[in-house]
């Protein structure tokens, strides 16, 4: 491996968590396919790498993110039971899998969650100021309406099925799975979309801590590339958090569909190979 | 429920994983520089390996430091709540030194 090599990695892990951080997909839908399509690793590898980075990015957004109330504590607990059941489960399971078929899944998954958010860009799930949140539910200031949000959590088995299978896809695809998490807590859920973010970004890092330890033990993780992925991600996550704070969710939405939708296509290709 | 202690909680976990993740950072950078120069193949590998370490020991960190603070809430369905996500944690770490033994 040379310099220019590890040069790489980093800068995608830097794109990969700026959009990242802006998206609560912790950064690996991009540094996934790059490890394993352009420096020509072995899928596995490539995801377990990946999968350190989403620990690095789940720790330094919710570092940078705790204090705002945004982050719902509570709810995240209750649904890292599930997402590490699924990281802990897939993450034993995914030796036995053909790299066609996980391509496949990861292909199907983002083109849903595609479809979902495109459908539901004007939703905003917000109560008046008043209202009991309940256990689960949450409040925090929103900067960009500059008012106080209160929101309920709604169809809890819905975000606990979601996450078992968001914790299923980190320890397989090497994802952070706020990739499916997020949007399904947004839409369905009534978890404000900044809300579920932090949520999502929070829950990340644990989940992929259910399967990551089992690839180290297996010899995936290269000690260098992941050095390298890791510091890009950081740098990355660090302007992706700055922007975040000013772009609006609108937006946010329509960039994580355009996202979701160009990773699927990638995989669907990948996988009919 | 007990929303003070929450905040509270979430500024503490806050500062935890930025102090676990600037550590682990700083060791992967040196430990990346050292690789890169060729100076010491040792050195870089103890640095890196600390690194990696670090960053997969931090989450699990704040699920510790979440269940002591739920005890102290007397937050009983928490408490439960955490304890579980640690049962999962500790299994992974089984299956993991099995797999390095095998």
């Amino acid at each position: 491996m040379t310099l220019s090599t590890v040069l790489s990695v980093m800068a995608a892990g830097a794109v990969g968590g700026c959009l990242g951080s802006l998206l609560g997909l912790g950064g690996g839908v991009f540094l996934v396919p790059f490890l394993n399509v352009v420096l020509g690793l072995d899928f596995k590898v490539a995801a377990a790498v990946s999968l350190m980075t989403v620990i690095a990015t789940s720790s330094a957004v919710s570092a940078g993110t705790a204090g705002r109330q945004l982050i719902n504590l509570r709810l995240g607990m209750l649904l890292e039971i599930a997402s590490t059941i699924g990281g802990l489960t897939l993450g034993v399971l995914v030796e036995h899998m053909s790299e066609p078929l996980l391509y496949k899944m990861f292909a199907i998954v983002t083109a849903a969650i595609s479809v979902l958010m495109l459908t539901r860009l004007e939703r905003r799930n917000v109560l008046s100021a008043d209202v009991d949140p309940g256990p689960l539910g949450g409040r925090f200031h929103d900067d960009e309406s500059g008012r106080e949000v209160v929101y309920r959590v709604r169809r809890l088995p819905a975000a606990l099925f979601a996450s078992l299978v968001a914790g299923g896809i980190s320890g397989a695809l090497g994802i952070g799975g706020g990739i499916l998490k997020v949007p399904i807590l947004n839409a369905w859920c009534g978890v404000p979309m900044r809300a579920a973010a932090a949520t999502s970004a929070l829950m990340i890092g644990v989940t992929a801590v259910s399967s990551v330890p089992i690839q180290y033990a297996r010899g995936y993780i290269m000690p260098p590339v992941a050095a390298a992925a890791v510091l890009g991600v950081l740098l990355g996550s660090r302007a992706g958090f700055w922007f975040g704070g000013r772009a609006r969710a609108k937006w946010l939405k329509l960039l994580m569909a355009m996202v979701l939708g160009s990773v699927s296509v990638l995989y669907f290709v990948k996988g009919l190979r | 429920m007990n929303d003070q202690g929450i905040s509270r909680l979430e500024v503490h976990l806050g500062r935890l994983l930025l102090g676990g993740v600037l550590t682990a950072a700083t060791c992967l950078a040196i430990g990346l520089a050292i690789w890169l120069l060729g100076a010491s193949r040792g050195a870089a590998n103890v640095l890196l390996t600390a690194g990696l370490m670090v960053l997969m020991a931090t989450p699990i960190l704040r699920v510790v430091v979440s269940l002591v603070e739920y005890v102290r809430m007397r937050d009983w369905f928490f408490v439960t709540t955490t304890f579980v996500v640690l049962i999962v944690l500790f299994v992974t770490m089984g299956v993991a030194v099995m797999n390095a033994r095998g």
